[in-house]
């Protein structure tokens, strides 16, 4: 096992970073493999079964969710999907699932952007003042966020950004969630400088360390970090509540509270059905993004 | 590879030693600097905030002036409606002395803490590393084990969840069949916690792939040298696994303690805002948010928050400083 | 160069700016604002509801336009929580719509704080008050103002559920006092435990506030005098709990774990139990909620505390009210008049938003079914109406709300009655003083 040797020169460290394929040792042991089907697979049925009793659920009419906890319906009717499919007080569905895909998307951009550069800087910068400044950071993520609520509207407010959905957005290209800096920087510090070192003897500056050498090794806490930005932004329902004000500009979550109202009758069938459908988005992005959690992404370069 | 892999002696492992293996040539190949060492701090302190420059826009324009502000809020009297009335410490002063429910609150959500959290991280870990042992198949359990964290805090949740944990619903009847009679656990004051934090475990998907992409990051090679100088399963997972992946269980642990010390959502959709049956969901932050916002007295809720914070930094600076004798960061050895 | 002490008076000047920009809370002058119908103005309308009430909305708007074709109508609705914490952010930060739908129980609170247009000035000109009700109309004054105009009225009373009662095989109530509401209660449940349904005669009748209200009301007492003080004392609230103590432990009323279990539905929603106390105006959501296999309700009077008593009341269901902010105050009387009072926009919403509290709307919505039972009963109790009490103190809900609570935790048997007095006296002692 060698280590990037001292002369090495940067372009061979970011070929080395970017990962030369892996020989995988195939597991002959077969029954080991059948084992580990069955542990998985039963645990699978006992995971789902609520998820399964949901969709079950979205072919009950309304009157059932009250008197029927069963898992089949009595009377089976598609009425629910029906309903859902009209839309909402003259705004069609696919508004609303195109809202949500907006903001989400807007989301991750910003989040991957913002979070991974200030996680480079927390994590590979040695300057006055960054160890203050990352206890700052963790102590954002302490504060129950309903006592900011009132300030942070009233700023926004005063900027006439209400109806807007900066309010939104805003934050999360401004890396204000400090989870995800947090998680990268974790993932940052677990990479050995070698491969940093080599480039600057080569001259490189940090941006360009950042960018070839550690954003390829960090791969997949960005994909992780990019799953959980898209499914919060997704089902994100306080902020959207506060700073969107026109129905057509709601997001999913909120268009799917507005089959219930307590002080009228209230449709526990569109509002299962509608917040199923709402799950076929994201079960797609991850079904898509968890692929790139497999497989040596990474080999650290400490391949010779 | 050219291998002149050492052998495994001490418990640190092969991890810690390629780490230190792979930085000893450096010492040598370093060019001395020496009349830019000024500059080169300077420099260095310059690309650091520049680096920060998103985030430190962020957090000195969004959210240190409101955190203050609700600082401000927990000495005062503050309806929401007319200006905040400073009253000194008298919101905490009746929080430890004159407050039955948040006494109960803060019981419960201990309990829910210190119980739920160990519970889901080592089913994370658990099932994380299950599905890190073979690739092929482990895309369909990845997807199924993560969904229901995908469900956010809808109304369906509610549902789902009563409907499971009713009387004569599947854990009732599922139960029986073992001769555990319960009943319902919804309505039954003694039950809920451990309800709650069955719902807390059963959304172990989020951590479980933080895990996976941790398990990623750690270098095949290491596994295949412990391998070649014959360290069994076990001991490669405690010399290789664990010592690479601390930084990630450090950051799930503590995120996830704080994550239940905060739990607020999933109680607050479960009893329709109540906090009920008998105030045993009304765990620290719903009983914050009904103060703030059912009750207008948002003074009280921001100093409730504050005692909140203060607790939870607590224990992270203590788990800060645990750091030093258990997580192993990689790019910090030098 | 950066070193911490900088970096500590950089936040401190960062967190400075941010308090002086949140600096604001209470609503901002303005108001007034004359009507020119050529010009083109925007008024935004915020309301509580589901789908269903946004649709007639709609439809309601569309009439509007049809006659004041330069007014756009901005409409946001919400589900009635979620409405109001977004009607609180905005008005401890500012920014309330033009118009909105308000209700009695945060009417004061929103009024003594100056955030509501002071209508008065535009009734009898913009706003018809003829077809009100005084009494009605009076619910939306307070703080000297007239902070809100009545939509809809509904007033206390017994739902029964008959299909459920020919089930089990008893006779609806047929009136009388506490003592016979409650021996029929125990009677229904015996007969449906007898005839194997799963049912109950009712739940602990003393959880409500309301109940309470009416048993002091019958004794001439209202629960709060004109300036927010208590009017009761722990010995009355103890009377009130213990009244069904023995029942509470006998099991006659459905047991309160299984009431939870229904949550976010009722008992009554899901057929459990065989009657309910509550305002006439949520008939409607049982109907729904119960389904096909029961189609109907009977709506009857509570029982009778002290004959001849003017115990029960009608209040204002749903107000609309205008900010203070507005600029367009003479719009928003338009707009409120028009969404109040006219006959094609009561016929469109029928009893949607409760029973019309205008004459012409409700006479030009044509009732049937349960709307027309609702406006049969709010006739027939007449002479046991008295005047409404005075608008809900602030701090209203939060003392109603828990009551609620510790009325479920006596039927958990988690606290005593004498338990239960104190912490209700406690917590209303905090609420009343905050």
């Amino acid at each position: 096992m060698t280590a990037i040797r001292p002369e090495a020169t940067f372009d061979e460290a970011v070929r080395t970073a970017k990962g030369a394929p892996t020989r995988r040792k195939v597991s002959r042991k077969s029954w080991q493999t059948v084992i580990w089907f069955v542990a998985l697979g039963a645990l699978t049925v006992l995971v789902l079964y609520p998820l399964v009793w949901l969709v079950f659920s979205t072919f009950k009419p309304n009157a059932e969710f009250g008197q029927n906890p069963g898992l089949i319906p009595e009377s089976p009717t598609i009425d629910n999907y029906l309903r859902v499919f009209e839309g909402i007080a003259g705004v069609p569905l696919w508004r609303f699932f195109a809202n949500s895909l907006f903001i989400a998307s807007m989301a991750v951009i910003g989040t991957v952007l913002s979070s991974a550069l200030a996680a480079y800087g927390f994590a590979r910068i040695k300057f006055k003042g960054v160890g203050v400044l990352f206890a700052a950071m963790i102590g954002t993520l302490l504060l129950p966020f309903h006592v900011v609520i009132i300030p942070q509207y009233v700023l926004f407010n005063r900027l006439d950004l209400i109806d807007t959905y900066i309010p939104l957005i805003l934050p999360k290209f401004l890396a204000t969630e400090a989870f995800f800096v947090f998680l990268i920087v974790q993932f940052i510090r677990s990479i050995p400088r070698d491969m940093d070192e080599a480039a600057r003897i080569d001259g490189a500056g940090h941006f360009r360390i950042f960018w070839s050498i550690i954003v390829p090794l960090i791969k997949p806490a960005l994909i992780t970090c990019s799953i959980f930005a898209f499914i919060w932004a997704w089902n994100d329902f306080l902020g959207p509540l506060l700073y969107v004000t026109s129905p057509e500009q709601y997001p999913l979550p909120i268009a799917l509270r507005l089959y219930n109202d307590q002080t009228s009758a209230s449709d526990y069938g569109a509002s299962v059905t509608a917040s199923l459908l709402a799950l076929v988005p994201i079960m797609a992005f991850f079904a898509v993004f968890q692929r790139f959690l497999i497989g040596g992404v990474a080999t650290q370069g400490l391949k010779g | 590879m050219t291998a002149t892999t050492p052998r495994p002696t001490n418990a640190s492992g092969p991890a810690r030693r390629a780490a230190a293996n792979a930085s000893a040539p450096r010492k040598g190949g370093k060019p001395p600097v020496r009349p830019g060492l000024k500059l080169r701090e300077r420099r260095e302190g310059l690309a650091g905030y520049a680096f920060l420059t998103p985030w430190l826009i962020g957090f000195v324009g969004l959210t240190v002036g409101p955190m203050a502000y609700s600082l401000y809020f927990s000495f005062t009297r503050y309806n929401l409606f007319s200006d905040p009335q400073w009253i000194g410490l008298d919101n905490y002063i009746r929080l430890f002395t004159d407050d039955p429910q948040f006494i109960q609150s803060a019981q419960i959500t201990l309990v829910y803490v210190l119980v739920g959290t160990p519970i889901k991280l080592a089913a994370a870990l658990g099932i994380a590393l299950l599905l890190n042992y073979r690739d092929k198949g482990s895309g369909f359990f990845r997807s199924a084990f993560y969904a229901p964290s995908l469900i956010g805090a809808s109304v369906s949740v509610a549902i789902v969840w009563r409907a499971m944990f009713s009387s004569n619903g599947p854990v009732d009847s599922g139960l029986s069949i073992f001769g555990i009679e319960l009943g319902g656990w919804v309505g039954n004051v003694s039950l809920v916690v451990p309800m709650m934090i069955i719902l807390a475990v059963w959304q172990f998907g989020g951590t479980m792939v933080i895990f996976l992409a941790g398990l990623k990051q750690v270098p095949k090679e290491l596994y295949e040298a412990a391998e070649m100088d014959g360290a069994g399963a076990m001991r490669r997972f405690k010399a290789v696994t664990i010592p690479m992946l601390s930084p990630v269980i450090f950051f799930n642990l503590l995120l996830e303690l704080i994550g239940a010390f905060q739990v607020f959502a999933s109680a607050y959709i479960i009893s329709s805002g109540t906090g009920g049956p008998a105030g045993m969901t009304n765990f620290i932050t719903v009983y914050l948010y009904k103060r703030a916002f059912q009750d207008g007295q948002m003074g009280y809720a921001a100093a409730i928050a504050w005692v909140l914070l203060v607790v939870v930094a607590v224990i992270a600076f203590i788990l800060f400083r645990t750091q030093k004798s258990w997580v192993h960061y990689a790019g910090d050895n030098r | 160069m950066f070193n911490t002490k900088r970096t500590a008076a950089l936040i401190a000047a960062a967190t400075g700016t941010a308090l002086v920009l949140a600096g604001c809370s209470g609503g901002s002058s303005g108001g007034g604002g004359e009507f020119d119908p050529d010009e083109e103005t925007t008024l935004n309308f915020a309301f509580w509801g589901n789908d269903v009430r946004a649709g007639l909305y709609d439809q309601a708007i569309d009439l509007f336009n049809e006659e004041y074709p330069n007014v756009s109508v901005q409409t946001s609705f919400l589900p009635y929580p979620d409405y109001w914490e977004r009607r609180q952010t905005e008005a401890a930060g500012g920014g309330l719509p033009d118009v909105l739908a308000t209700d009695i129980s945060y009417l004061r609170q929103y009024s003594e704080n100056g955030l509501l247009l002071d209508l008065e000035p535009y009734l009898g000109e913009q706003i018809d008050t003829g077809p009100f009700d005084e009494a009605v109309l009076g619910s939306g004054e307070v703080a000297d103002i007239t902070a809100g105009i009545p939509i809809s009225t509904n007033a206390w009373g017994l739902f029964t559920n008959p299909t459920l009662l020919a089930e089990i095989g008893v006779e609806d109530f047929a009136g009388g006092d506490w003592d016979d509401y409650t021996a029929w209660i125990e009677d229904t449940t015996a007969a449906a435990e007898a005839a194997g349904v799963e049912a109950w005669g009712a739940g602990d009748w003393t959880g409500r506030i309301q109940v309470f209200e009416l048993q002091q009301r019958a004794q001439g007492e209202e629960l709060f005098t004109e300036d927010g003080e208590p009017n009761f004392d722990e010995d009355d609230l103890r009377d009130f709990w213990n009244q069904t103590t023995e029942q509470r432990e006998a099991g006659a009323f459905i047991p309160q774990q299984r009431v939870e279990e229904q949550l976010p539905l009722g008992a009554f929603d899901t057929a459990l139990t065989a009657s309910e106390m509550t305002w006439d105006n949520f008939g409607a959501g049982y109907l729904a909620n119960l389904g096909e296999g029961y189609p109907e309700l009977n709506l009857i009077e509570p029982p009778v505390t002290e004959e001849g008593a003017k115990d029960l009341y009608q209040k204002a269901g749903m107000l609309l009210s205008a900010s203070a902010g507005t600029d367009h105050g003479e719009a928003a009387a338009i707009f409120i008049d028009f969404m109040v009072n006219d006959p094609e926009v009561g016929a469109i919403f029928g009893t949607n938003r409760g029973l019309p509290a205008s004459e012409t709307a409700r006479s030009s919505s044509d009732l049937s079914g349960l709307d027309a039972q609702i406006e049969e009963y709010e006739a027939s109790i007449a002479d046991r109406l008295g005047d409404a009490p005075p608008v809900p103190i602030v701090g209203f809900g939060n003392i109603e709300e828990e009551f609620r609570v510790l009325g479920t935790e006596l039927m958990f048997g988690t606290v005593t009655v004498d338990e239960a007095v104190d912490r209700f006296f406690t917590e209303m002692d905090v609420a009343l003083n905050s």
